[in-house]
């Protein structure tokens, strides 16, 4: 391949590069030299970036401090997965749908749609407190399981459309004139060819999901064994002080399920925005 | 196989009219070309009878029964795309099976079918690969594979070769007419090609507009067009059409002043034109030779291909004249050059761009 960039350019764009990860992995770091320090030295003035007592101890302890722990962090992937694999029900036919049929109110839907996402979910607490009570879902999974997905629904539709829409209408038309009904069209020919896209919309759910759930998790769902590990983590605030380095070991223990599913899928999603699948 | 027959379809989208009161009746085992420039509704036309598009008014009837309002796989057809339309994901088995699938066929009559169509269309050893790994040609011919599978009444092809390059086109054309010929299959093939039209056709349609100008042999179209746009679509090179005037009628035929002042006597049908009515008067580049007395032609380009050289230049007050002259024609570039070309040869178009009928029509291959 052609080297498009002088030296000097490449300088640059490694260095606007490592400013950016710094910014964003600094906070990891953190976390991580946190959970290595036994907790009175976290507290220590001058604050000592090295220490020579760095240890695992946390890791081991934070079982301790919080028996429930492994139950929250399978809680926060349990209801991350549901979520995503309900919206992604949701989202398919519906994204198929905008992409490809012609409906009344088709673009007005599509705009409410969006105008759900401008409002966060705390806006709709109350009302969806209510809504949940009266449908008798409050302490359970569902209740941090069904207002994800419906925040979510959105984001989905209008990240799946656009990939659809790039998959060729001849494509559809051959398979309606060889006798394939739109379902059958949508299951042998187009889902197949969306699997990037699909990949793609599934993770961006798959990330909200977890992100958001927290919010659900402390106001919807009172029940301790059902709680997703960010509101899990406020077992480490205790009466006379917060074990702090306990508490990053086990946020990070938390996130790495995640980060090992992304570390899988992350060629796919590379592969779904470099190759189109198909030849246009 | 089966008969088509369109009866004045009508199509608008919004506002626009696309297609004028189109009839046509196709022959069964009959190859049946749509040809005309980009935006004349000949893809529309096809996707109508292919039941893509809906007419706004009309009836199509296919083998005897009208199929208006019937899905596209209740009516027979077949259709190979411009693009292909092969599913990438699929292999060439599945992409040619897949009529067979959704028809839920038992296993056992699904291969042999499709083994059938490989074995016609040589891809037996190619049924294993993605499109993606198969050439262009190939993969056109996985896409009529796919269409003969299902053994339709009418074969529809939307400018199948136009993704092709020149050299694989040639080829092409001739896979396709022995397809035909193989299939024994009415076929209608859409194109903007004429010499797609020309070398395949048994009927050609040619197209402008939304309506129908002419229907009919290719060799028809060449020597009998009835109108200046037929005229000038067919052949290559385009004919020439040069302005005239009717300088005088009688029964025998017409005479023209040409642009330039030289005055023929053309025989051709004379009812519908009079003295000083203006006229063009076309004549083919292949029609003329050189001579002593006839058209003076300035020569500003000069093409030789080997066989016939192409000269392009002007007569009288400017007007274009293209000649194909024998490849080793004594022409220079900025000569001036006499041609002489045969009245019978001639044809005469009115203002409206109709046809005066010529009454010498040379002999006609059917």
């Amino acid at each position: 391949m052609m080297d498009r960039y002088t030296k000097l350019q490449m300088v640059g764009i490694y260095v606007c590069i490592a400013v950016f990860l710094t910014f964003i992995l600094l906070p990891f770091f953190e976390m991580f030299m946190a959970s290595l320090r036994p907790l009175e030295h976290l507290f220590r003035s001058p604050y000592q970036f090295w220490s020579d007592d760095f240890s695992f101890d946390a890791y081991k302890q934070m079982w301790v401090t919080v028996p429930l722990l492994g139950r929250y962090i399978f809680n926060s992937i349990y209801i991350s997965f549901m979520v995503t694999g309900l919206t992604m029900i949701f989202v398919v036919p519906a994204a198929y749908a905008y992409a490809r049929l012609q409906f009344p109110f088709k673009n007005l839907s599509l705009g409410l749609f969006l105008g759900v996402n401008m409002f966060t979910g705390a806006v709709l607490l109350i009302p969806l407190y209510r809504v949940l009570r009266t449908m008798g879902l409050l302490n359970t999974y569902w209740a941090m399981i069904v207002p994800g997905v419906a925040f979510l629904i959105p984001t989905g539709i209008w990240l799946l459309r656009s990939y659809l829409e790039k998959i060729p209408r001849e494509l559809e038309e051959a398979a309606f004139v060889d006798g394939a009904s739109r379902l059958y069209t949508l299951r042998r020919v187009v889902l197949p060819l969306a699997v990037p896209g699909l990949i793609v919309v599934g993770v961006a759910v798959f990330i909200g999901a977890y992100a958001q759930q927290f919010l659900f998790a402390i106001t919807f769902n009172q029940t301790r064994e059902l709680q997703p590990l960010p509101a899990g983590l406020y077992e480490f605030i205790g009466y006379q002080s917060v074990t702090w380095n306990e508490m990053m070991a086990a946020a990070l223990v938390g996130v790495l399920p995640v980060m090992v599913i992304f570390l899988f899928l992350q060629k796919y999603l590379v592969a779904g925005l470099t190759a189109g699948a198909v030849k246009e | 196989m089966a008969t088509l027959d369109l009866n004045a379809i009508n199509k608008s989208f919004g506002a626009a009219k696309v297609l004028h009161d189109i009839s046509l009746a196709i022959k069964d085992k009959e190859f049946v070309v749509f040809v005309g420039p980009s935006g004349c509704g000949k893809s529309t036309l096809l996707r109508i009878i292919a039941g893509l598009e809906e007419a706004t008014s009309g009836q199509i009837v296919i083998g005897g029964t009208d199929v208006s309002t019937a899905n596209p796989v209740d009516r027979g057809i077949s259709m190979v795309f411009q693009s292909y339309a092969l599913y990438p994901h699929l292999s060439v088995y599945e992409n040619i099976a897949f009529p067979l699938r959704v028809q839920k066929m038992d296993s056992a009559e699904l291969d042999s079918r499709v083994q059938k169509a490989a074995g016609i269309l040589q891809l037996t050893d190619k049924l294993h690969l993605k499109p993606g790994q198969l050439s262009g040609g190939q993969r056109q011919r996985v896409a009529i594979g796919r269409s003969i599978v299902r053994n339709p009444k009418v074969f529809l092809f939307d400018e199948p070769l136009s993704n092709l390059d020149a050299a694989l086109r040639g080829d092409m054309r001739v896979e396709l007419s022995q397809l035909h010929r193989n299939l024994d299959a009415t076929m209608v093939y859409v194109t903007h090609d004429q010499v797609e039209a020309m070398t395949m056709a048994d009927r050609i349609v040619v197209l402008n507009a939304g309506r129908v100008e002419q229907f009919g042999s290719p060799m028809e179209l060449y020597h009998h067009p009835a109108t200046k746009f037929v005229a000038s679509f067919i052949g290559q090179p385009n004919m020439n059409l040069i302005p005239a005037r009717v300088a005088g009628v009688d029964g025998s035929g017409v005479m023209v002043e040409l642009d330039g002042g030289h005055r023929m006597a053309l025989p051709v049908a004379s009812t519908t034109v009079n003295k000083g009515d203006k006229v063009e008067v076309g004549i083919r580049p292949e029609h003329v030779s050189m001579g002593d007395s006839g058209l003076d032609i300035s020569v500003n380009v000069l093409e030789r291909l080997g066989g016939t050289s192409i000269t392009y230049g002007t007569i009288g007050n400017g007007t274009r004249f293209c000649a194909a002259l024998p490849g080793d024609a004594p022409i220079e570039e900025g000569r001036n050059l006499t041609l002489s070309v045969a009245p019978e040869n001639c044809h005469v178009f009115d203002a409206n761009g109709d046809v005066l009928r010529r009454q010498a029509a040379p002999e006609m291959v059917a």
